[in-house]
């Protein structure tokens, strides 16, 4: 009987030791991701310091992005966001240039390049500020909805928000242009952050989330009686 | 895995918000590069604020006053005139006066600088052999300077730009 339960004990060892092998081999095959999925902290609720107006803005703002993105599935489009990331991206490669430049041909004989440089760069800065103030105002998200028949061209929404410095009054707007009729519908709601806020930091999804369905469902539904 | 909380808005960011932060960074460097580099082009100097670092110019300039310079080629250099210059093989720029000048007629250059509160010039200070400075020694003539408030009562910084320009008759102004 100890015999017949030893080895039955070593036949499961054996089936555990496999069980392990197999589990080892799933593991390194796909480690990096796992380390990436560590990395993300997605599921984590968010938890802010509650007296910095820009971390709660921040805050505020990607969760209501989340809310669109993963609720309703629809669509990020980054074609704003990759323009201020570009016309940056430039504005740094002037500077690099005249960095670089001035250190291989000493001043004074780099000075066209370099007035070039430094007068290229402050038309890029003036060009960023006329984006950001114009053409993206503050809106941080703009979000696809794919047609599901796909012959009509895709209905845009877009969220933009505000919160004053040292003012507990958060403004969400979100905006609904119709990809058919290019008409333009948009509501919002103005409400003080300590209705999302508890009292350590941390962002409550269950008060958050309603406002940004109830938004987003009187805007759908008004297209529906249209 | 340690739990690096402070972390966690780093953590949060996708990879463009992350790509942005770099490029905040970037721009704000980029600012003070590009609005140090168009002072040199404006002015024509390749340090146009320097530091007084001896008290060799007491009691004009004390040690630790900024000094505003240029270094147009339309303005000739004269007798009585502050400059920074650099002595070949050496780094640091020197602040002293201007004491004699020979000129030629195509504008060439040679002069002598002594220190305000030296008592011999500077002919010590140059290189082995050298007796005359030239025009490309100079890193510009001072325009304006900027001194601490030296007073007891008043300690905050007060701007005080004066156009330096001294007459050859009177230099002690």
């Amino acid at each position: 009987m100890a015999a017949a339960a030893a080895q039955g004990g070593r036949t499961g060892g054996g089936g555990g030791s496999s069980g392990a092998g197999g589990g080892s081999s799933c593991g390194t095959g796909s480690s990096r991701s796992g380390l990436l999925d560590k990395w993300k902290i997605d599921d984590k609720p968010v938890k802010i310091d509650k007296w910095d107006g820009s971390a709660v803005k921040n805050s505020l703002d990607d969760s209501a992005k989340k809310v669109l993105l993963e609720k309703y599935k629809y669509v990020e489009n980054f074609g704003l966001i990759d323009g201020r990331l570009t016309i940056c991206t430039i504005s740094c490669f002037f500077a690099i240039v005249a960095l670089i430049w001035d250190y291989m041909h000493p001043f004074p004989e780099s000075k066209p390049v370099l007035a070039l440089c430094v007068i290229s760069y402050f038309v890029m800065m003036g060009i960023l500020t006329i984006y950001t103030s114009y053409k993206e105002k503050s809106i941080f998200l703009v979000a696809h909805r794919k047609d599901p028949t796909g012959m009509d061209p895709d209905d845009i929404w877009q969220l933009s928000s505000s919160l004053k410095r040292f003012d507990d009054k958060y403004t969400l707007k979100l905006t609904f242009i119709s990809g058919r009729t290019k008409q333009q519908r948009e509501a919002e709601f103005t409400k003080s952050i300590a209705k999302f806020f508890d009292h350590s930091g941390t962002l409550v999804m269950d008060a958050y989330e309603p406002e940004i369905s109830r938004l987003h469902d009187s805007l759908a539904t008004e297209r529906k009686i249209k | 895995m340690l739990s690096l909380d402070f972390l966690d808005d780093v953590r949060r960011m996708n990879k463009r918000q992350l790509y942005y932060q770099v490029l905040n960074f970037g721009m704000i460097v980029s600012s003070a590069l590009m609005i140090w580099k168009g002072l040199m082009v404006i002015t024509g100097s390749e340090s146009p604020i320097v530091v007084v670092l001896s008290g060799s110019m007491e009691p004009a300039f004390h040690r630790g006053d900024l000094l505003f310079l240029t270094n147009r080629v339309e303005d000739p250099i004269r007798v009585g005139e502050i400059v920074v210059f650099r002595i070949e093989g050496r780094e640091i720029p020197i602040v002293h006066r201007v004491l004699k000048i020979h000129e030629k007629q195509n504008g060439h250059i040679k002069f002598l600088t002594k220190g305000d509160n030296n008592a011999v010039d500077d002919r010590g200070l140059y290189k082995q052999g050298q007796h005359w400075l030239e025009k490309k020694d100079v890193v510009g003539r001072a325009r304006g300077f900027y001194q601490e408030n030296r007073s007891v009562k008043d300690r905050n910084c007060k701007l005080l730009i004066r156009s330096l320009h001294w007459d050859c008759d009177d230099p002690h102004e």
